[in-house]
């Protein structure tokens, strides 16, 4: 282990006896507490040597010293709002601030909470679903995120329930050089119908490792919608793992703008007949952002479809990674993977990679996947200008058009109209500036 | 109202157009015929303002103004357009959307308001059916996957709403069977005006059947080989370019 790994992992093992001993969860929360540190100390730090680590530069984050999360006043005007009823819960710094959240009437049994309070009142409800959704296996820091979470949401529907309104998750940082490591527990049952917002963002420099665990039963139905709009300063390497049933449907939007460095790494099984998944990623980068995303989506099960579609914008010197692997089992006959990353950039220093892969066992499947890089169309917008529009209208109108597609399938409308807002300030400011 | 004097155009230092003269006054519809490669559309481009062409010597004056030193879009707000041979495909661009951008272009050039929605969407009703375009095309990305005949007919409707004060048309027949080259031709034919100018670039003699112009040129090997009126086109069908593709002395004489 290198020096610098060291430095940063003593301190979480320095710190995690008192961490336990200050906890009173129940016994086989703190097994499963020790189980994942014990997971991060043989994982260690990724290097560059490992494959799913090569383009992903650590060295700045790892040579920070952070900090336990603690306290800090936020002004609720800085934090965001969907232009609808929701139900909605506040984090600051990772912690359940119950004077910034609202939460209405829930039908019957559905528990809307802080994951925090929830283990103390409700632990049983918890207990069979938390760190039982597979996947992230080599993400050390998923397995750092099992040992030390302290809060976060816990999302139940029990058979059959449909929430009318959207579930508002905010997770504000205020900087400070803390160490956040939310957590996220999502549990539709069988029939059950939710849409979820999840909003990671904040000031200053803070390192945000956020893990959501997702469980989907039979013909569930979840949109999950999930904006990171981090402090420029900020680093944010979050994990999100996803299980589905028999026909259930999940729609994830992964929406990418702030953070110098951000990751997110997606794995997602369809573990029962006809489930269906679509993955909608829009990147925008700019400055020095690095921003990745590593995908594995595994069709475990017949009849089973999936769709990725991952575009990046990125200006001046930022860099994006798209990594995406389509695994189908040798039982999951008739599967239909589809897979596209496009990248669009608008300097000469920006760059993207695209990695798709695809693993098949199975004989009888269709699966596509493709990749396209590349600049404005001269073209197009010659086109636009021939017809009177001003280059940077036109240059302005193309990237729109390219980003929109992904924002198009957004189908909570308020939160579109305010991410088409935050792009078009983006671009803008990235025209004036350019 | 459209004078090109001289004009000499370079495509990666290899010389295209070799001296044009042609003088165009308002009211007037002048066609240019040519084989393949004669600068056809290398002379469309330059008075568009397409980037990528190097003019060594001569000049472009529009109304008296020096079209060259305009970019594009300016030269568009000028009221100058180009139905282009090969019409774009803008994925994610609503064409009512790209037109109505247009007109506010052209307007906020001219330090006009913005266009109001109602006006404005009377007269994109209205100029769809003199092209006979349907209102779903109005919903469409620009040009995404409209057949050869539709991106046509596209062209001649936003010419229709802009209403330029010189069109060039850049092999507009060019992939329209029979009937789409009517449908277009009636276009054009209903935007002439004792005002309005144009410029009808094509290869065939066919789209001169329909669109009638005042005169003819002959473009062969970047100069205008020979000009004349409206049965110029007729001899040009009969005897092809085969003429004029010897030393300039001889051509005249085996048109004349």
């Amino acid at each position: 282990m290198t020096a610098v790994a060291a430095q940063f992992i003593d301190p979480y093992r320095d710190r995690f006896a008192t961490f336990l001993a200050q906890r009173h969860d129940p016994d086989v929360f703190i097994q499963r507490r020790r189980a994942a540190f014990a997971r991060f100390e043989q994982l260690g730090l990724p290097t560059r040597q490992q494959e799913a680590w090569r383009l992903t530069d650590l060295s700045a984050p790892q040579a920070i010293a952070w900090h336990a999360p603690s306290a800090a006043p936020v002004d609720a005007g800085i934090l965001p709002t969907l232009d609808m009823p929701t139900q909605r819960l506040v984090f600051v710094n990772g912690r359940f601030a119950p004077a910034l959240s609202r939460l209405g009437e829930l039908p019957g049994q559905t528990l809307v909470a802080s994951l925090g309070q929830a283990l103390r009142t409700h632990p049983e409800r918890i207990e069979p679903w938390l760190d039982h959704v597979p996947g992230l296996d080599q993400h050390p820091f998923a397995a750092l995120n099992g040992a030390f979470w302290e809060d976060g949401a816990f999302i139940h529907l029990p058979r059959g329930t449909t929430l009318d309104t959207p579930i508002h998750l905010v997770f504000h940082a205020s900087g400070g050089d803390m160490h956040l490591q939310p957590r996220l527990l999502l549990v539709l049952e069988d029939g059950a119908q939710a849409s979820v917002v999840v909003e990671y963002r904040g000031t200053d420099r803070y390192l945000d490792t956020p893990l959501a665990d997702i469980e989907l039963g039979a013909g569930a139905t979840l949109h999950y919608h999930q904006v990171q709009e981090e402090a420029p300063q900020a680093f944010h390497l979050g994990g999100l793992r996803l299980r589905q049933q028999r026909d259930s449907t999940a729609h994830l939007h992964l929406l990418g703008f702030g953070s110098q460095l951000a990751r997110c790494d997606l794995e997602t099984v369809l573990d029962g007949t006809g489930a269906h998944c679509t993955l909608n990623g829009l990147i925008l980068g700019r400055d020095r952002q690095f921003s990745a995303v590593h995908v594995r989506v595994n069709h475990a099960q017949p009849h089973g479809s999936s769709e990725q579609l991952f575009k990046g914008v990125l200006d001046s010197q930022a860099r994006a990674v798209f990594d995406g692997m389509i695994h189908v089992s040798r039982h999951a006959q008739k599967t239909d993977a589809r897979q596209l990353s496009r990248n669009l950039l608008l300097s000469r220093q920006a760059q993207a990679q695209a990695n798709p892969r695809l693993e098949i066992l199975a004989d009888d499947v269709k699966c596509s996947h493709g990749s396209s890089t590349g600049f404005l169309d001269p073209d197009a917008e010659f086109y636009l200008r021939a017809r009177g529009i001003p280059a940077a209208e036109a240059r302005m109108l193309l990237i729109h058009a390219f980003a929109n597609d992904s924002l198009d399938r957004i189908q909570l409308a308020p939160l579109r109209e305010r991410l088409a807002g935050v792009l078009a300030a983006r671009l803008a400011l990235d025209l004036i500036e350019g | 109202m459209l004078e090109i004097r001289n004009l000499h155009v370079t495509v990666e230092g290899r010389e295209i157009l070799k001296g044009i003269d042609l003088s165009i006054r308002p009211g007037e519809t002048h066609a240019i015929m040519g084989p393949n490669g004669s600068g056809k559309s290398t002379l469309a481009n330059v008075i568009a303002g397409r980037e990528g062409y190097t003019v060594t010597q001569g000049e472009i004056l529009f109304d008296g103004k020096n079209l060259l030193d305009m970019p594009a879009e300016t030269r568009a707000c000028e009221g100058l357009f180009l139905a282009f041979q090969y019409p774009v495909e803008i994925p994610g661009v609503a064409n009512l959307y790209f037109l109505k951008a247009a007109v506010n272009a052209v307007r906020k050039y001219r330090g006009e308001p913005a266009v109001d929605a109602m006006d404005f969407w009377e007269l994109v009703q209205e100029r769809m059916a003199l092209v006979k375009m349907d209102e779903s095309m109005l919903k469409r990305s620009v040009n995404e996957g409209f057949s050869g005949g539709e991106k046509k007919r596209n062209e001649v409707f936003q010419m229709a709403v802009l209403q330029p004060r010189f069109a060039v048309l850049d092999e507009t027949d060019s992939g329209l069977d029979i009937d789409a080259l009517k449908v277009v031709a009636d276009g054009v034919n209903a935007l002439r005006n004792p005002e309005r100018g144009f410029l009808v670039i094509t290869h065939y003699q066919r789209l001169l059947d329909y669109i009638v112009p005042d005169h003819v040129h002959v473009l062969v090997n970047g100069k205008i080989a020979h000009s004349g009126g409206k049965e110029l086109a007729l001899e040009l069908e009969e005897q092809g370019y085969a003429l004029y593709n010897e030393e300039p002395g001889r051509a005249r004489r085996a048109a004349a």
